[in-house]
């Protein structure tokens, strides 16, 4: 009858809990599981949803920024076709008097102007195709080039305008001499070019993203650009460093 | 593991809030577990260190229960030898949080006492004090239960 040993007496105790196992409630599992797997999940679509976020909020304040821009750009496109329109009226009065009738129908104000000036103002004259002029050559009835020509210049494609100032700029000389030689060189350019200011504006997505990306990467090969010229875009380039994509735009 | 946690818990809601912790805590760190010792041995080591932290956690919200207290519950029909881990499981969780991790941690996990008063922030001496106090009241515990002989002689 020995008072029992500390040693014995936890003995006691660690004989019986070495192997002792209880079984756990059934629902434990299930809410160690909910802990641990939701924050796994949780990690990616975090990411996901910031990210959509920010490209979502840059891309409304854009928007917004832009718009504001657009507007006085717009004019200004308009404005430059009505600076040409005299030049071409003068030139079309100059040439001859059997095509009064076109600009009368467009401008009629404009008519009575003196047509002295005319010949040094139509060398001023830089909208001008040659495509038009090879035609006008070749048919001699005034009406029928009034028809020609309008088609002509419908069938143009919406080219950018800068496009179509190099292009015309690079023949000038060409049109200087046509004119000196006082064919009868009819410029409807004022249509075509109020079209190409109407199509200018923002039809669509890839529009305004070309809009934005020109303002913010002056590069040449920008970040992204999208091909405009029909009324769908197409994506065609992006230079994101290392890795480039499609053709350049064709500016 | 449960009965781990429930040696260092003071009733079985505790010890399975605890055992919830402590797995996972396991399936946080496994890239932890370096493979040496078995991984039951390691589960072990993670639930008694969040058992431990779980007690510091609560230590000043806790409100320390009176020994005595302990000695006024009722235990009644054991017999000689029944004794199981059951019932001694019960008489662990009577003692007073203190005397309950020293015990546990001393006699069962085979802390030295020195290891004891770093983990708790006592000191050595408070630790062996302890749980020569926890020895006691859980030999008087068992006396209560088991009528004479079991923890007072052997036999």
């Amino acid at each position: 009858m020995q008072p029992i040993q500390d040693k014995d007496f936890d003995q006691l105790f660690k004989n019986a809990f070495e192997d002792a196992e209880i079984t756990p409630s059934r629902d434990l599992w299930s809410s160690i599981e909910s802990e641990i797997e939701p924050k796994k999940k949780r990690i990616i679509p975090v990411y996901w949803l910031s990210a959509a976020a920010v490209l979502l909020i840059t891309t409304v304040g854009f928007l917004v920024y832009q718009q504001q821009e657009v507007k006085p750009k717009q004019f200004a496109n308009n404005v430059e076709p009505k600076v040409v329109k005299p030049v071409n009226e003068a030139q079309t009065v100059q040439n001859s008097e059997e095509t009064i009738t076109v600009p009368a129908e467009k401008l009629g104000q404009a008519l009575p102007t003196t047509l002295k000036p005319a010949e040094g103002v139509a060398k001023i004259t830089v909208k001008e195709n040659i495509k038009t002029v090879e035609k006008q050559k070749i048919v001699t009835s005034p009406e029928m080039q009034k028809q020609e020509i309008v088609i002509a210049q419908v069938a143009q494609p919406k080219e950018d305008i800068k496009a179509k100032i190099e292009d015309a700029v690079s023949k000038v000389n060409q049109e200087t001499v046509l004119a000196s030689t006082s064919t009868v060189v009819k410029t409807d350019d004022v249509i075509g070019d109020d079209e190409q200011a109407e199509s200018k504006g923002i039809r669509n997505v890839g529009d305004v993203v070309n809009l934005i990306v020109n303002k913010v990467d002056k590069r040449k090969d920008k970040f992204i650009q999208f091909r405009t010229d029909d009324d769908d875009s197409s994506l065609s380039s992006i230079n994101i460093g290392p890795f480039k994509f499609g053709k350049k735009n064709k500016k | 593991m449960l009965a781990v946690c429930m040696r260092y818990a003071k009733d079985r809601m505790e010890a399975e809030d605890i055992l919830q912790v402590g797995y996972i805590k396991v399936f946080q760190k496994i890239k932890d577990y370096r493979g040496d010792g078995s991984f039951e041995g390691w589960i072990r080591r993670v639930m008694v260190n969040t058992a431990i932290e779980s007690y510091r956690k609560n230590l000043r919200s806790l409100n320390v229960v009176e020994i005595d207290e302990a000695y006024e519950q009722p235990s009644t029909g054991f017999d000689f030898g029944t004794l199981g881990m059951q019932d001694l499981m019960k008489v662990i969780q009577k003692l007073a949080d203190g005397y309950r991790m020293v015990f546990n941690m001393y006699v069962i996990e085979g802390y030295s006492h020195k290891e004891i008063g770093e983990t708790l922030g006592i000191s050595e001496g408070a630790s062996k004090s302890q749980l020569s106090r926890a020895r006691a009241i859980l030999k008087e515990e068992i006396i209560k239960m088991e009528g004479f002989g079991y923890a007072t002689y052997t036999g």
